[in-house]
Protein backbone atom coordinates (compact mmCIF):
# COMPACT_ATOMS: atom_id res chain seq x y z
CA UNK A 1 0.00 0.00 0.00
CA UNK A 2 1.52 3.33 -0.98
CA UNK A 3 1.51 6.41 1.17
CA UNK A 4 -1.31 8.22 -0.58
CA UNK A 5 -3.76 5.38 -0.27
CA UNK A 6 -2.72 4.94 3.34
CA UNK A 7 -3.70 8.54 4.02
CA UNK A 8 -6.91 8.01 2.12
CA UNK A 9 -7.94 5.01 4.20
CA UNK A 10 -6.95 6.90 7.36
CA UNK A 11 -9.17 9.79 6.40
CA UNK A 12 -11.98 7.44 5.46
CA UNK A 13 -11.71 5.65 8.78
CA UNK A 14 -11.62 8.67 11.06
CA UNK A 15 -13.32 11.46 9.18
CA UNK A 16 -16.70 11.02 10.88
CA UNK A 17 -15.65 11.59 14.50
CA UNK A 18 -13.39 14.50 13.54
CA UNK A 19 -16.21 16.04 11.57
CA UNK A 20 -18.57 15.64 14.50
CA UNK A 21 -16.26 17.29 17.01
CA UNK A 22 -14.98 19.99 14.66
CA UNK A 23 -17.66 22.64 15.36
CA UNK A 24 -16.51 23.03 18.94
CA UNK A 25 -12.86 23.41 18.02
CA UNK A 26 -13.60 25.88 15.23
CA UNK A 27 -15.76 27.97 17.55
CA UNK A 28 -13.16 27.70 20.29
CA UNK A 29 -10.47 28.96 17.94
CA UNK A 30 -12.57 31.83 16.61
CA UNK A 31 -14.35 33.02 19.72
CA UNK A 32 -12.05 32.02 22.53
CA UNK A 33 -8.44 31.35 21.59
CA UNK A 34 -7.98 34.21 19.12
CA UNK A 35 -9.72 36.71 21.44
CA UNK A 36 -7.54 35.51 24.32
CA UNK A 37 -4.38 36.15 22.31
CA UNK A 38 -5.66 39.50 21.06
CA UNK A 39 -6.70 40.43 24.56
CA UNK A 40 -3.16 39.71 25.70
CA UNK A 41 -1.83 42.09 23.05
CA UNK A 42 -4.38 44.80 23.85
CA UNK A 43 -3.44 44.67 27.51
CA UNK A 44 -0.08 46.28 26.62
CA UNK A 45 -1.67 49.09 24.64
CA UNK A 46 -3.63 52.27 25.00
CA UNK A 47 -6.74 51.58 22.93
CA UNK A 48 -10.14 53.26 22.72
CA UNK A 49 -11.72 50.96 20.16
CA UNK A 50 -11.53 53.54 17.36
CA UNK A 51 -7.90 54.60 16.81
CA UNK A 52 -4.98 52.24 16.34
CA UNK A 53 -3.77 50.73 19.60
CA UNK A 54 -0.63 52.36 20.91
CA UNK A 55 1.98 50.18 22.64
CA UNK A 56 2.62 51.35 26.20
CA UNK A 57 4.34 48.34 27.73
CA UNK A 58 3.32 47.31 31.22
CA UNK A 59 1.68 50.63 32.03
CA UNK A 60 -1.86 49.21 32.26
CA UNK A 61 -0.75 46.59 34.75
CA UNK A 62 1.28 49.10 36.74
CA UNK A 63 -1.71 51.45 36.88
CA UNK A 64 -3.89 48.59 38.04
CA UNK A 65 -1.72 47.53 40.94
CA UNK A 66 -0.84 51.06 42.01
CA UNK A 67 -1.56 51.64 45.68
CA UNK A 68 -4.12 54.37 45.22
CA UNK A 69 -6.26 52.49 42.71
CA UNK A 70 -9.11 51.81 45.13
CA UNK A 71 -11.57 50.87 42.39
CA UNK A 72 -9.41 47.92 41.41
CA UNK A 73 -8.45 46.81 44.92
CA UNK A 74 -12.03 47.12 46.15
CA UNK A 75 -13.47 45.09 43.31
CA UNK A 76 -10.72 42.49 43.63
CA UNK A 77 -11.34 42.26 47.38
CA UNK A 78 -15.08 41.96 46.85
CA UNK A 79 -14.59 39.20 44.31
CA UNK A 80 -12.41 37.25 46.74
CA UNK A 81 -15.01 37.72 49.50
CA UNK A 82 -17.78 36.55 47.15
CA UNK A 83 -15.71 33.55 46.12
CA UNK A 84 -15.02 32.39 49.66
CA UNK A 85 -18.38 33.27 51.21
CA UNK A 86 -20.49 31.92 48.37
CA UNK A 87 -18.49 28.70 48.04
CA UNK A 88 -18.86 27.97 51.75
CA UNK A 89 -22.55 28.84 51.99
CA UNK A 90 -23.52 27.15 48.74
CA UNK A 91 -21.78 23.85 49.48
CA UNK A 92 -22.90 23.80 53.12
CA UNK A 93 -26.56 24.57 52.42
CA UNK A 94 -26.73 22.49 49.25
CA UNK A 95 -25.34 19.52 51.17
CA UNK A 96 -27.85 20.11 53.96
CA UNK A 97 -30.78 20.28 51.56
CA UNK A 98 -29.59 17.22 49.67
CA UNK A 99 -29.40 15.28 52.94
CA UNK A 100 -32.93 16.39 53.83
CA UNK A 101 -34.29 15.31 50.46
CA UNK A 102 -32.41 12.02 50.46
CA UNK A 103 -34.94 9.85 52.23
CA UNK A 104 -36.75 6.80 50.98
CA UNK A 105 -40.22 7.95 51.92
CA UNK A 106 -40.34 11.66 51.32
CA UNK A 107 -43.92 12.91 51.41
CA UNK A 108 -44.71 15.36 48.64
CA UNK A 109 -41.47 14.58 46.81
CA UNK A 110 -42.63 15.97 43.45
CA UNK A 111 -43.70 19.29 44.94
CA UNK A 112 -40.62 19.66 47.11
CA UNK A 113 -38.22 18.88 44.27
CA UNK A 114 -39.97 21.32 41.93
CA UNK A 115 -40.13 24.06 44.54
CA UNK A 116 -36.52 23.74 45.61
CA UNK A 117 -35.29 23.92 42.03
CA UNK A 118 -37.33 27.02 41.11
CA UNK A 119 -34.76 29.64 42.22
CA UNK A 120 -32.35 28.30 39.62
CA UNK A 121 -34.97 28.85 36.91
CA UNK A 122 -35.48 32.51 37.76
CA UNK A 123 -33.30 35.12 36.09
CA UNK A 124 -30.74 36.70 38.42
CA UNK A 125 -31.50 40.10 36.89
CA UNK A 126 -35.19 39.78 37.71
CA UNK A 127 -34.64 38.54 41.25
CA UNK A 128 -32.01 41.23 41.80
CA UNK A 129 -34.75 43.78 41.12
CA UNK A 130 -36.91 42.03 43.71
CA UNK A 131 -34.01 42.16 46.16
CA UNK A 132 -33.65 45.88 45.47
CA UNK A 133 -37.17 46.22 46.76
CA UNK A 134 -36.77 43.84 49.72
CA UNK A 135 -33.52 45.45 50.89
CA UNK A 136 -34.63 49.04 50.37
CA UNK A 137 -33.63 51.20 53.34
CA UNK A 138 -36.96 52.91 54.02
CA UNK A 139 -39.63 50.66 52.62
CA UNK A 140 -37.94 47.28 52.30
CA UNK A 141 -39.35 44.16 53.89
CA UNK A 142 -36.09 43.19 55.57
CA UNK A 143 -35.66 46.49 57.38
CA UNK A 144 -39.34 46.50 58.32
CA UNK A 145 -38.99 43.07 59.95
CA UNK A 146 -35.77 44.14 61.67
CA UNK A 147 -37.32 47.27 63.14
CA UNK A 148 -40.43 45.36 64.24
CA UNK A 149 -38.12 42.96 66.08
CA UNK A 150 -36.53 45.91 67.78
CA UNK A 151 -33.30 46.12 65.81
CA UNK A 152 -32.29 49.22 63.93
CA UNK A 153 -32.61 49.58 60.19
CA UNK A 154 -29.59 48.60 58.15
CA UNK A 155 -28.47 50.45 55.05
CA UNK A 156 -28.08 47.32 52.97
CA UNK A 157 -27.41 49.00 49.67
CA UNK A 158 -26.63 52.48 50.91
CA UNK A 159 -23.61 51.78 53.13
CA UNK A 160 -20.44 50.16 51.90
CA UNK A 161 -20.25 47.95 55.00
CA UNK A 162 -23.35 45.89 54.19
CA UNK A 163 -23.62 46.25 50.42
CA UNK A 164 -22.12 42.82 49.78
CA UNK A 165 -24.69 40.98 51.89
CA UNK A 166 -27.65 41.15 49.47
CA UNK A 167 -25.35 40.15 46.61
CA UNK A 168 -24.12 37.08 48.48
CA UNK A 169 -27.66 36.10 49.52
CA UNK A 170 -28.96 36.47 45.99
CA UNK A 171 -26.11 34.50 44.45
CA UNK A 172 -26.48 31.69 46.98
CA UNK A 173 -30.28 31.64 46.71
CA UNK A 174 -30.05 31.12 42.97
CA UNK A 175 -27.16 28.64 43.00
CA UNK A 176 -27.97 26.33 45.90
CA UNK A 177 -30.75 24.40 44.06
CA UNK A 178 -28.38 23.43 41.29
CA UNK A 179 -25.69 22.22 43.67
CA UNK A 180 -28.13 20.39 45.90
CA UNK A 181 -29.31 18.38 42.89
CA UNK A 182 -25.73 17.47 41.99
CA UNK A 183 -24.97 16.50 45.60
CA UNK A 184 -28.24 14.59 45.89
CA UNK A 185 -27.43 12.51 42.84
CA UNK A 186 -24.04 11.79 44.38
CA UNK A 187 -25.75 10.66 47.59
CA UNK A 188 -28.06 8.37 45.63
CA UNK A 189 -25.01 6.67 44.11
CA UNK A 190 -23.78 5.48 47.52
CA UNK A 191 -24.80 1.81 47.85
CA UNK A 192 -27.34 1.25 50.61
CA UNK A 193 -25.44 -1.83 51.91
CA UNK A 194 -22.67 0.42 53.23
CA UNK A 195 -25.12 2.01 55.61
CA UNK A 196 -26.72 -1.34 56.47
CA UNK A 197 -23.33 -2.79 57.35
CA UNK A 198 -22.61 0.24 59.52
CA UNK A 199 -25.95 -0.15 61.28
CA UNK A 200 -25.14 -3.77 62.08
CA UNK A 201 -21.80 -2.67 63.52
CA UNK A 202 -23.68 -0.23 65.73
CA UNK A 203 -22.75 2.99 63.96
CA UNK A 204 -24.88 6.04 64.68
CA UNK A 205 -26.02 8.74 62.24
CA UNK A 206 -23.05 10.98 62.82
CA UNK A 207 -20.53 8.16 62.43
CA UNK A 208 -22.20 7.00 59.23
CA UNK A 209 -22.04 10.52 57.88
CA UNK A 210 -18.38 11.01 58.82
CA UNK A 211 -17.07 7.60 57.74
CA UNK A 212 -19.29 6.72 54.77
CA UNK A 213 -21.03 9.73 53.29
CA UNK A 214 -18.26 12.33 53.44
CA UNK A 215 -15.39 10.22 52.06
CA UNK A 216 -17.56 8.94 49.21
CA UNK A 217 -18.78 12.42 48.38
CA UNK A 218 -15.28 13.87 48.06
CA UNK A 219 -15.28 13.84 44.27
CA UNK A 220 -18.69 15.43 44.00
CA UNK A 221 -17.81 18.13 46.52
CA UNK A 222 -14.60 18.83 44.66
CA UNK A 223 -16.57 19.22 41.44
CA UNK A 224 -18.88 21.66 43.26
CA UNK A 225 -15.94 23.66 44.58
CA UNK A 226 -14.44 24.05 41.12
CA UNK A 227 -17.75 25.17 39.70
CA UNK A 228 -18.48 27.67 42.47
CA UNK A 229 -14.97 29.06 41.98
CA UNK A 230 -15.40 29.75 38.30
CA UNK A 231 -18.96 31.02 38.79
CA UNK A 232 -18.08 33.49 41.53
CA UNK A 233 -15.00 34.91 39.81
CA UNK A 234 -17.12 35.85 36.83
CA UNK A 235 -20.00 37.19 38.90
CA UNK A 236 -21.58 40.20 37.25
CA UNK A 237 -25.39 40.30 37.13
CA UNK A 238 -26.06 40.34 40.86
CA UNK A 239 -23.88 43.29 41.78
CA UNK A 240 -24.71 45.12 38.55
CA UNK A 241 -28.34 45.50 39.63
CA UNK A 242 -27.83 45.51 43.41
CA UNK A 243 -25.58 48.51 43.20
CA UNK A 244 -23.97 49.74 46.41
CA UNK A 245 -22.14 53.03 46.91
CA UNK A 246 -19.11 53.47 44.61
CA UNK A 247 -17.19 50.18 44.35
CA UNK A 248 -18.36 48.82 47.69
CA UNK A 249 -19.84 45.65 46.19
CA UNK A 250 -18.62 45.69 42.59
CA UNK A 251 -16.86 42.62 41.20
CA UNK A 252 -13.69 42.56 39.14
CA UNK A 253 -15.75 41.59 36.15
CA UNK A 254 -17.97 44.60 36.60
CA UNK A 255 -14.89 46.80 36.84
CA UNK A 256 -13.67 45.37 33.56
CA UNK A 257 -17.04 45.94 31.93
CA UNK A 258 -17.14 49.52 33.13
CA UNK A 259 -13.69 50.32 31.79
CA UNK A 260 -14.33 48.64 28.47
CA UNK A 261 -17.86 49.69 27.62
CA UNK A 262 -18.45 52.89 29.56
CA UNK A 263 -15.00 54.49 29.68
CA UNK A 264 -13.73 52.85 26.47
CA UNK A 265 -10.32 52.23 27.96
CA UNK A 266 -10.02 48.88 26.22
CA UNK A 267 -6.33 48.27 26.87
CA UNK A 268 -6.79 48.76 30.60
CA UNK A 269 -9.92 46.59 30.59
CA UNK A 270 -8.07 43.85 28.69
CA UNK A 271 -5.44 43.87 31.43
CA UNK A 272 -8.17 43.35 34.03
CA UNK A 273 -9.57 40.51 31.93
CA UNK A 274 -6.14 38.92 31.86
CA UNK A 275 -5.72 39.12 35.58
CA UNK A 276 -9.12 37.44 35.94
CA UNK A 277 -8.14 34.68 33.54
CA UNK A 278 -4.79 34.17 35.28
CA UNK A 279 -6.38 33.97 38.71
CA UNK A 280 -8.84 31.37 37.50
CA UNK A 281 -6.15 29.28 35.83
CA UNK A 282 -3.99 29.38 38.95
CA UNK A 283 -6.88 28.54 41.28
CA UNK A 284 -8.03 25.60 39.22
CA UNK A 285 -4.45 24.34 38.77
CA UNK A 286 -3.87 24.53 42.53
CA UNK A 287 -7.12 22.70 43.17
CA UNK A 288 -6.19 19.94 40.76
CA UNK A 289 -2.68 19.53 42.15
CA UNK A 290 -4.03 19.47 45.69
CA UNK A 291 -6.47 16.81 44.59
CA UNK A 292 -3.84 14.65 42.91
CA UNK A 293 -1.67 14.85 45.97
CA UNK A 294 -4.44 13.29 48.00
CA UNK A 295 -4.05 10.20 45.86
CA UNK A 296 -7.36 10.28 44.06
CA UNK A 297 -7.45 10.33 40.33
CA UNK A 298 -10.12 12.66 39.19
CA UNK B 1 -36.92 5.84 71.40
CA UNK B 2 -40.02 6.03 69.22
CA UNK B 3 -40.78 9.55 70.41
CA UNK B 4 -37.28 10.69 69.61
CA UNK B 5 -37.63 9.35 66.11
CA UNK B 6 -40.96 11.12 65.49
CA UNK B 7 -39.45 14.32 66.82
CA UNK B 8 -36.62 13.97 64.36
CA UNK B 9 -39.01 13.46 61.46
CA UNK B 10 -41.03 16.53 62.47
CA UNK B 11 -37.82 18.56 62.64
CA UNK B 12 -36.78 17.35 59.19
CA UNK B 13 -40.12 18.19 57.62
CA UNK B 14 -40.21 21.62 59.21
CA UNK B 15 -36.76 22.30 57.78
CA UNK B 16 -37.94 21.13 54.37
CA UNK B 17 -40.98 23.40 54.64
CA UNK B 18 -38.74 26.32 55.56
CA UNK B 19 -36.49 25.63 52.57
CA UNK B 20 -39.50 25.50 50.23
CA UNK B 21 -40.80 28.76 51.65
CA UNK B 22 -37.46 30.51 51.13
CA UNK B 23 -37.31 29.18 47.59
CA UNK B 24 -40.82 30.27 46.70
CA UNK B 25 -40.98 33.54 48.60
CA UNK B 26 -39.52 35.95 46.00
CA UNK B 27 -41.70 34.38 43.32
CA UNK B 28 -44.87 34.81 45.37
CA UNK B 29 -43.73 38.34 46.18
CA UNK B 30 -43.43 39.22 42.48
CA UNK B 31 -47.00 38.06 41.81
CA UNK B 32 -48.50 39.86 44.80
CA UNK B 33 -46.76 43.17 44.22
CA UNK B 34 -47.27 43.22 40.47
CA UNK B 35 -51.05 42.96 40.99
CA UNK B 36 -51.26 45.82 43.48
CA UNK B 37 -52.47 49.29 42.54
CA UNK B 38 -49.59 51.78 42.59
CA UNK B 39 -51.47 53.97 45.02
CA UNK B 40 -51.20 51.38 47.80
CA UNK B 41 -48.52 51.34 50.44
CA UNK B 42 -45.36 49.49 49.54
CA UNK B 43 -44.02 49.69 53.06
CA UNK B 44 -42.38 46.55 54.35
CA UNK B 45 -44.67 43.80 55.58
CA UNK B 46 -47.86 45.65 54.80
CA UNK B 47 -47.02 45.39 51.10
CA UNK B 48 -47.90 41.69 51.15
CA UNK B 49 -51.55 42.13 52.09
CA UNK B 50 -53.53 42.36 48.86
CA UNK B 51 -56.39 44.83 48.89
CA UNK B 52 -57.25 45.76 45.36
CA UNK B 53 -56.10 43.62 42.47
CA UNK B 54 -55.28 45.23 39.16
CA UNK B 55 -53.57 44.50 35.87
CA UNK B 56 -52.73 48.17 35.32
CA UNK B 57 -49.08 47.60 36.16
CA UNK B 58 -48.69 45.38 33.14
CA UNK B 59 -50.10 48.13 30.93
CA UNK B 60 -47.80 50.64 32.58
CA UNK B 61 -44.67 48.54 32.09
CA UNK B 62 -45.39 48.40 28.35
CA UNK B 63 -45.64 52.19 28.39
CA UNK B 64 -42.34 52.37 30.24
CA UNK B 65 -40.62 49.94 27.86
CA UNK B 66 -42.29 50.57 24.48
CA UNK B 67 -40.39 47.76 22.78
CA UNK B 68 -41.34 45.16 25.36
CA UNK B 69 -43.24 42.87 22.92
CA UNK B 70 -40.28 42.91 20.53
CA UNK B 71 -37.88 42.32 23.42
CA UNK B 72 -40.01 39.39 24.51
CA UNK B 73 -39.95 37.92 21.02
CA UNK B 74 -36.15 38.40 20.87
CA UNK B 75 -35.82 36.43 24.08
CA UNK B 76 -37.99 33.61 22.76
CA UNK B 77 -36.04 33.52 19.50
CA UNK B 78 -32.61 33.47 21.15
CA UNK B 79 -33.65 30.83 23.69
CA UNK B 80 -35.36 28.48 21.26
CA UNK B 81 -32.93 28.70 18.35
CA UNK B 82 -29.98 28.76 20.73
CA UNK B 83 -31.16 25.66 22.58
CA UNK B 84 -32.01 23.59 19.51
CA UNK B 85 -28.77 24.34 17.71
CA UNK B 86 -26.52 23.85 20.72
CA UNK B 87 -28.28 20.60 21.55
CA UNK B 88 -27.57 19.31 18.06
CA UNK B 89 -23.88 20.25 17.94
CA UNK B 90 -23.14 19.21 21.52
CA UNK B 91 -24.79 15.83 21.21
CA UNK B 92 -23.05 15.20 17.87
CA UNK B 93 -19.66 15.93 19.42
CA UNK B 94 -20.56 13.97 22.52
CA UNK B 95 -21.47 11.03 20.32
CA UNK B 96 -18.06 11.16 18.64
CA UNK B 97 -16.18 11.39 21.94
CA UNK B 98 -18.15 8.61 23.57
CA UNK B 99 -18.57 6.10 20.77
CA UNK B 100 -15.63 6.40 18.35
CA UNK B 101 -12.00 5.45 18.60
CA UNK B 102 -9.78 7.99 16.91
CA UNK B 103 -6.23 9.27 17.35
CA UNK B 104 -5.97 12.05 19.91
CA UNK B 105 -9.40 11.43 21.36
CA UNK B 106 -8.38 11.47 25.01
CA UNK B 107 -6.14 14.47 24.54
CA UNK B 108 -8.84 16.44 22.74
CA UNK B 109 -11.38 15.53 25.40
CA UNK B 110 -9.09 16.66 28.22
CA UNK B 111 -8.35 19.80 26.27
CA UNK B 112 -12.08 20.43 25.98
CA UNK B 113 -12.52 19.97 29.72
CA UNK B 114 -9.62 22.33 30.39
CA UNK B 115 -11.22 25.08 28.29
CA UNK B 116 -14.08 25.16 30.79
CA UNK B 117 -11.69 26.67 33.33
CA UNK B 118 -11.26 29.89 31.40
CA UNK B 119 -14.57 31.64 30.90
CA UNK B 120 -15.24 33.05 27.48
CA UNK B 121 -16.15 36.34 29.08
CA UNK B 122 -12.53 37.20 29.85
CA UNK B 123 -11.93 37.71 26.12
CA UNK B 124 -14.94 39.96 25.77
CA UNK B 125 -13.07 43.01 24.49
CA UNK B 126 -11.49 41.51 21.37
CA UNK B 127 -14.66 39.48 20.93
CA UNK B 128 -16.63 42.70 20.79
CA UNK B 129 -14.31 44.03 18.11
CA UNK B 130 -14.46 40.76 16.15
CA UNK B 131 -18.25 40.92 16.32
CA UNK B 132 -18.22 44.52 15.18
CA UNK B 133 -16.11 43.56 12.19
CA UNK B 134 -18.41 40.64 11.40
CA UNK B 135 -21.50 42.85 11.66
CA UNK B 136 -22.87 40.81 14.54
CA UNK B 137 -23.43 43.75 16.88
CA UNK B 138 -27.17 44.28 17.30
CA UNK B 139 -27.78 40.89 15.77
CA UNK B 140 -29.42 38.11 17.75
CA UNK B 141 -27.22 35.63 15.90
CA UNK B 142 -24.27 37.08 17.76
CA UNK B 143 -25.73 35.49 20.88
CA UNK B 144 -26.30 32.15 19.19
CA UNK B 145 -23.30 31.43 16.96
CA UNK B 146 -20.42 31.53 19.49
CA UNK B 147 -22.27 29.09 21.73
CA UNK B 148 -23.39 26.58 19.12
CA UNK B 149 -21.12 23.98 20.70
CA UNK B 150 -20.09 24.50 24.31
CA UNK B 151 -17.54 22.52 26.27
CA UNK B 152 -19.85 21.86 29.17
CA UNK B 153 -22.63 20.68 26.87
CA UNK B 154 -20.30 18.29 25.08
CA UNK B 155 -19.02 17.02 28.42
CA UNK B 156 -22.57 16.36 29.59
CA UNK B 157 -23.55 14.64 26.36
CA UNK B 158 -20.39 12.51 26.25
CA UNK B 159 -20.94 11.21 29.76
CA UNK B 160 -24.56 10.50 28.93
CA UNK B 161 -23.73 8.65 25.69
CA UNK B 162 -21.17 6.33 27.26
CA UNK B 163 -23.93 3.98 28.36
CA UNK B 164 -25.34 3.48 24.86
CA UNK B 165 -24.42 -0.12 23.90
CA UNK B 166 -22.06 -0.59 20.94
CA UNK B 167 -24.04 -3.61 19.75
CA UNK B 168 -26.99 -1.48 18.63
CA UNK B 169 -24.68 0.72 16.61
CA UNK B 170 -22.92 -2.27 15.05
CA UNK B 171 -26.24 -3.82 14.08
CA UNK B 172 -27.32 -0.59 12.40
CA UNK B 173 -23.98 -0.37 10.58
CA UNK B 174 -24.48 -3.90 9.27
CA UNK B 175 -27.82 -2.83 7.89
CA UNK B 176 -26.04 -0.11 5.91
CA UNK B 177 -26.98 2.81 8.10
CA UNK B 178 -24.75 5.88 7.64
CA UNK B 179 -22.89 7.21 10.69
CA UNK B 180 -25.07 10.30 10.85
CA UNK B 181 -28.19 8.18 10.63
CA UNK B 182 -26.93 6.03 13.49
CA UNK B 183 -26.66 9.22 15.51
CA UNK B 184 -30.02 10.61 14.47
CA UNK B 185 -32.14 7.47 14.37
CA UNK B 186 -30.54 5.11 16.88
CA UNK B 187 -28.60 7.05 19.49
CA UNK B 188 -30.70 10.20 19.90
CA UNK B 189 -33.91 8.33 20.76
CA UNK B 190 -32.02 6.33 23.41
CA UNK B 191 -30.60 9.41 25.10
CA UNK B 192 -33.84 11.39 24.95
CA UNK B 193 -33.91 11.97 28.74
CA UNK B 194 -30.38 13.36 28.63
CA UNK B 195 -31.23 15.58 25.67
CA UNK B 196 -34.38 16.81 27.37
CA UNK B 197 -32.69 17.72 30.62
CA UNK B 198 -29.80 19.44 28.87
CA UNK B 199 -32.31 21.28 26.67
CA UNK B 200 -34.10 22.55 29.76
CA UNK B 201 -30.88 23.71 31.41
CA UNK B 202 -29.68 25.45 28.25
CA UNK B 203 -33.06 27.07 27.82
CA UNK B 204 -32.96 28.43 31.38
CA UNK B 205 -29.44 29.77 30.88
CA UNK B 206 -30.22 31.36 27.53
CA UNK B 207 -33.49 32.89 28.63
CA UNK B 208 -31.79 34.44 31.66
CA UNK B 209 -28.61 35.47 29.86
CA UNK B 210 -27.67 39.06 30.60
CA UNK B 211 -23.98 39.76 30.11
CA UNK B 212 -23.73 38.96 26.40
CA UNK B 213 -26.96 40.71 25.37
CA UNK B 214 -25.84 43.74 27.39
CA UNK B 215 -22.56 43.87 25.48
CA UNK B 216 -23.74 42.98 22.01
CA UNK B 217 -27.17 44.56 21.71
CA UNK B 218 -26.98 48.32 21.53
CA UNK B 219 -30.40 49.15 20.10
CA UNK B 220 -33.54 49.07 22.23
CA UNK B 221 -35.44 47.17 19.54
CA UNK B 222 -32.83 44.42 19.67
CA UNK B 223 -32.69 44.13 23.45
CA UNK B 224 -33.64 40.92 25.10
CA UNK B 225 -36.01 41.02 28.05
CA UNK B 226 -33.26 40.96 30.65
CA UNK B 227 -31.56 44.03 29.22
CA UNK B 228 -34.90 45.79 28.91
CA UNK B 229 -35.93 45.20 32.52
CA UNK B 230 -32.46 46.00 33.84
CA UNK B 231 -33.06 49.56 32.62
CA UNK B 232 -36.18 49.98 34.76
CA UNK B 233 -35.69 52.75 37.34
CA UNK B 234 -35.36 50.56 40.39
CA UNK B 235 -33.46 52.57 42.98
CA UNK B 236 -35.10 55.96 43.35
CA UNK B 237 -36.02 55.42 46.96
CA UNK B 238 -39.66 56.00 47.85
CA UNK B 239 -40.74 57.19 44.44
CA UNK B 240 -39.80 53.89 42.77
CA UNK B 241 -42.81 52.43 40.94
CA UNK B 242 -42.32 48.99 42.45
CA UNK B 243 -45.56 47.37 41.22
CA UNK B 244 -44.69 48.36 37.65
CA UNK B 245 -41.18 46.98 38.02
CA UNK B 246 -42.53 43.75 39.47
CA UNK B 247 -44.85 43.46 36.48
CA UNK B 248 -41.78 43.69 34.23
CA UNK B 249 -39.98 41.17 36.38
CA UNK B 250 -42.87 38.73 36.20
CA UNK B 251 -42.87 38.93 32.39
CA UNK B 252 -39.18 38.02 32.50
CA UNK B 253 -39.53 35.23 35.04
CA UNK B 254 -42.80 33.43 34.43
CA UNK B 255 -42.47 32.13 30.85
CA UNK B 256 -39.44 30.06 31.78
CA UNK B 257 -40.91 29.02 35.13
CA UNK B 258 -44.04 27.78 33.35
CA UNK B 259 -41.95 25.99 30.72
CA UNK B 260 -40.00 24.35 33.54
CA UNK B 261 -43.17 23.27 35.36
CA UNK B 262 -44.58 21.71 32.19
CA UNK B 263 -41.39 19.82 31.32
CA UNK B 264 -40.93 18.83 34.96
CA UNK B 265 -44.21 16.92 34.76
CA UNK B 266 -42.61 14.53 32.30
CA UNK B 267 -39.98 13.73 34.91
CA UNK B 268 -37.15 14.27 32.50
CA UNK B 269 -35.07 16.64 34.57
CA UNK B 270 -32.37 14.58 36.05
CA UNK B 271 -29.70 17.16 35.79
CA UNK B 272 -26.75 15.39 37.20
CA UNK B 273 -27.47 11.84 36.13
CA UNK B 274 -24.88 11.76 33.39
CA UNK B 275 -22.64 14.56 34.47
CA UNK B 276 -21.39 13.46 37.84
CA UNK B 277 -20.48 9.94 38.66
CA UNK B 278 -19.47 10.15 42.27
Amino acid sequence: MNRQSKIRTWIKKYKTPYLFISPFFILFLLFQLIPMVQSFCYSFTDYDGMHTPEFIGLKNYINLFKGGNYAFWDSLGNTVIYWIACSIFIILFAFGIALLLNRDKLKGRAFIKTATFLPYVCASIAIALVFNMLFDYNSGLINDILSRLGFGKIGWLTTSKFARVPVIILFCWRSIPWYSIIILSGLLNIPADYYEAATIDGGNRIQKFAYITLPLMKNVLFFCLITTTSDTWKMFNESYILKGPAYSNATLFQYMHENAFKLFDLGYAAAIGYILAMVMIVISAVQFVFRRRQGDNY
Amino acid sequence: MKGKRTGFVILEYSLIALVCLICLFPIIWIVLISLKPVTESMMGLSAIIPRGLTLDNYKRVVELIPNLPINFFNNVFVSLVGTVTTLFFCSLAGFAFAKYEFPGRNFLYLFLLATMMIPQETGVIPLFIIFRNMGLINSLWGLIIPRLATAVGIFYMTEYMRDVPYEIMEAARMDGCSEFMIYARIVCPIIKPGLASWAMLTMIARWNDFFWPLILLRNSKKYTLMVAISLLPSSDGLSTPWPTIMAGVSIAVFPVVIAYLIIQRFQVINVAAGAVKG
